[in-house]
């Protein structure tokens, strides 16, 4: 593959929520790429930080929670140098969200079109609404609405259509970067199916990248070129999604690839399920994140937190296994290319 | 090329949607009305019955000269009347020969008019006479000779002999006596125009309880509406602000309202009217900060929760001002609960003014209002049922009707009655 064009450069980036209990640190120095036109997989469990990676990429991350550190670079400019202002003409312009709930991310007392004149008018303020409209009506067709639902309400659409509509706000401004979160969770499988199809079609038409934040690895295995792997906060795997199903590197990513419900599973066989709990963020575990819960423990996981290494080209993994360290009495397994 | 292919893959087509199913879609709000049964069991006339009284109560406050037939602060008729009874009329007794004859053709200086000593038609007769010469040409008098009889026999029998050009006497006084007189006749009553009625009676000072019930109508409404306006511009601005901004600013601004909102009603607006005075913009203003509190705690809780909702983070996400989002995707999902306390505010405030009325803290005495005249009433409750009845009615409908209309349409409009 020829080599990519980077579009976001994610660097260090760490955020904390501050509760009664204590420092959160839901993102912890997670670095990685987004290149432009490709679709970009986040994966893990719940409360590993996905929503809220894809929320500080639009620093929108609310009060008790905060960026405490990073950069984001995007274009060659560091937003989070960026003021109020920039910030918002950077929202919906260059990255723009899609979100869990199609039911409620739309405003119920606003009719489609208004959606859509106001995504184009906030930010281009001197176009006038029939032209505006003009482009929506476009743009809408395209994503395969009928014209005259235009002027329904939100309620009055499925939950398809409106998350298509909330594809078609992100996609009106010509944005560079669609942040999916948890996009298609809510849908029925077949509506599911039929947006996934569309989001690979958008990028192609479009030529935006997508950043798809899921639970759901069957969706991410079929829809993403690469993949983020999750959990508690740090990146534990990135890999293009061939590789990493056909030969998942890091433990945590095995297990959650076993955990995937299959139907050749018969009585006899169980469904794998991965050993312990998440990790409670406000004490997070020593060393490796991952190592209570690790079928593969080593000594040196408790101490020492693994880098994230490259260890053949293109694929990224955090822990020991891969990893040269002085402490460790095992063998570093090598990866072939 | 291949992208256009598969653009022409993924374009659904149109869902069958059967005509009749898309009509539906189309009808209006008295369709709806009909269907009514099915989104407010069976008690949906109680909309179309308070709205209609409204209406008809609005246009009454609106236009109450064309309703009320006296002027409401005029005396218009003897006190304590009761509702529906003729006022005493004084009947003119003239010769037969004097033909159709009106009392003004005989009330000048030369003329003698007779009635009966200790009757109160002279009394009314100087009413008339003074009337008369209110509406009398420059230059022109009346000023009849009043000559006094013992008994009706005696003075009639003068008028027989043409001594005095009329008698006046009321047809009580007048019994049967004058068929022993057949040369003389009723010639009409002493008021030229013949006397209206008072349907509810009149008070004790002989207004017209009807004209001022009437007039009370456009009193209770501007109050009413006008310090429900009053404090839903006040408090729903305030409520949207202090919740979406939240922190020290809405505590303390919490702190205020729930104090505000802990005193007893009436209290508050008695000693806020106390301190302003009398006049109807006193009133108007201490009975709408009575009411700011309740519409700030509904904006504000309700803004609080709508701040949560994931489409004003989607709109955050697509770079939406705060105003904005204040203005387009808070304020419109917040106001159908407000509308709603918007009706039955009304309704309260009228209540509240017309007590404020009946303490003696609000308008000037004479102002024909619900709230005054229950007060002046309710000295002559053992004699005079009237006086305090219709104004009391009238105050329960009204606000009975505004209440009954905002909690139905709350009921109506709530979209999750809507859809059972």
């Amino acid at each position: 593959m020829a080599e990519k064009e980077v579009l976001i450069q994610i660097q260090n980036l760490s955020v904390e929520y501050k509760t009664r209990l204590g420092q959160v640190s839901a993102v912890d120095n997670v670095s990685f790429d987004i290149y432009k036109g490709e679709i970009l997989g986040l994966v893990g469990e719940s409360g590993c930080g996905k929503s809220t990676m894809g929320k500080a990429l639009m620093r929108m991350i609310q009060p008790p929670g905060k960026i405490t550190d990073g950069k984001i670079i995007f274009e060659g400019e560091d937003i989070m140098t960026y003021n109020e202002d920039q910030m918002r003409d950077f929202r919906g312009r260059k990255v723009s969200m899609i979100f869990q709930d199609p039911m409620t991310s739309l405003n119920p007392v606003q009719r489609v079109d208004e959606h859509i004149i106001e995504a184009i008018q906030v930010h281009e303020p001197q176009t006038k609404a029939e032209e505006a409209l003009e482009r929506a009506t476009k743009l809408i067709r395209k994503l395969g609405i009928q014209k005259r639902r235009m002027d329904n309400y939100p309620h009055q659409l499925s939950g398809g259509m409106r998350q298509r509509v909330m594809v078609g706000l992100g996609l009106v401004l010509n944005a560079n970067l669609i942040v999916a979160d948890e996009a298609t969770t809510s849908l029925d499988v077949i509506v599911e199916a039929k947006l996934a199809d569309q989001l690979r079609q958008i990028r192609e038409d479009f030529g935006v990248s997508l950043l798809v934040i899921t639970h759901n690895i069957a969706l991410v295995a079929e829809l993403s070129d690469r993949i983020v792997v999750m959990y508690a906060g740090h990146v534990m795997e990135i890999a293009d999604v061939e590789p990493i199903f056909d030969d998942p590197l890091h433990p945590y990513t095995k297990g959650l690839l076993q955990s995937i419900p299959n139907i050749q599973l018969d009585d006899t066989e169980e469904l794998y399920k991965m050993p312990g709990e998440p990790p409670n963020l406000t004490h997070p575990p020593s060393g490796c994140r991952f190592h209570p819960r690790c079928p593969y423990l080593m000594p040196v996981c408790v101490d020492h937190e693994p880098p994230l290494a490259e260890v053949s080209p293109g694929r990224h993994v955090k822990c020991w296994l891969y990893i040269d360290h002085p402490e460790k009495e095992s063998e570093t397994i090598k990866v072939e290319a | 090329m291949e992208s256009e292919k598969i653009n022409k893959e993924i374009t659904p087509t149109p869902e069958e949607v059967p005509e009749w199913l898309l009509d539906l879609d189309k009808v209006g709000f008295v369709r709806r009305l009909f269907l009514a049964r099915k989104w407010y069991g069976g008690d949906w006339w109680f909309v179309a019955i308070s709205a209609v009284l409204l209406i008809f109560i609005i246009i009454v406050g609106i236009f109450p000269q064309w309703f009320a037939p006296y002027d409401p602060r005029e005396e218009v008729g003897p006190s304590l009347l009761a509702p529906g009874e003729p006022p005493a009329s004084y009947l003119l007794i003239t010769p037969v020969e004097s033909g159709d004859i009106r009392f003004r053709d005989i009330a000048d200086r030369s003329n003698n008019i007779g009635f009966i000593i200790g009757s109160a038609a002279s009394q009314a007769m100087r009413e008339v006479v003074d009337e008369l010469n209110e509406d009398a040409p420059e230059g022109v008098r009346y000023q009849p000779r009043q000559q006094r009889y013992e008994t009706l026999e005696e003075g009639l029998q003068t008028l027989v002999d043409g001594e005095i050009d009329g008698f006046i006497a009321s047809p009580d006084e007048l019994g049967e006596t004058l068929e022993d007189f057949p040369s003389l006749q009723i010639a009409g009553t002493l008021r030229e125009e013949s006397e209206r009625g008072f349907v509810f009676g009149t008070n004790q000072i002989g207004q017209d309880i009807l004209s001022r019930i009437i007039w009370g109508t456009r009193i209770a409404l501007i109050v009413g509406l006008s310090s429900a306006i009053v404090s839903f511009i006040v408090g729903v601005p305030l409520g949207l602000i202090s919740g979406f901004v939240g922190g020290p600013f809405d505590r303390v601004l919490t702190l205020l309202m729930d104090s505000l909102y802990s005193f007893p009603g009436l209290i508050l607006a008695i000693s806020i009217a106390a301190v302003l005075g009398a006049g109807i913009g006193n009133i108007i203003v201490s009975i709408a900060v009575l009411y700011v509190p309740t519409y700030f705690r509904i904006v504000r809780g309700q803004t609080l929760s709508v701040k949560e909702e994931l489409y004003v983070e989607a709109a955050r996400s697509i770079g939406t001002k705060w105003t904005t989002i204040l203005w387009k995707y808070i304020f419109p999902n917040v106001i159908p609960s407000v509308v709603i306390i918007f009706s039955v505010n009304v309704g309260d405030a009228i209540l509240t003014e017309a007590g404020l009325s009946f303490l003696g803290f609000g308008l000037p005495p004479d102002t024909p209002d619900w709230g005054i005249d229950l007060a002046r009433g309710q000295d002559y409750v053992r004699r005079a049922w009237w006086l305090i009845t219709y104004p009391g009615l009238m105050v329960t409908m009204v606000t009975l009707s505004f209440s009954m209309l905002g909690e139905s349409l709350s009921e109506i409009l709530n979209p999750r009655l809507t859809e059972r």
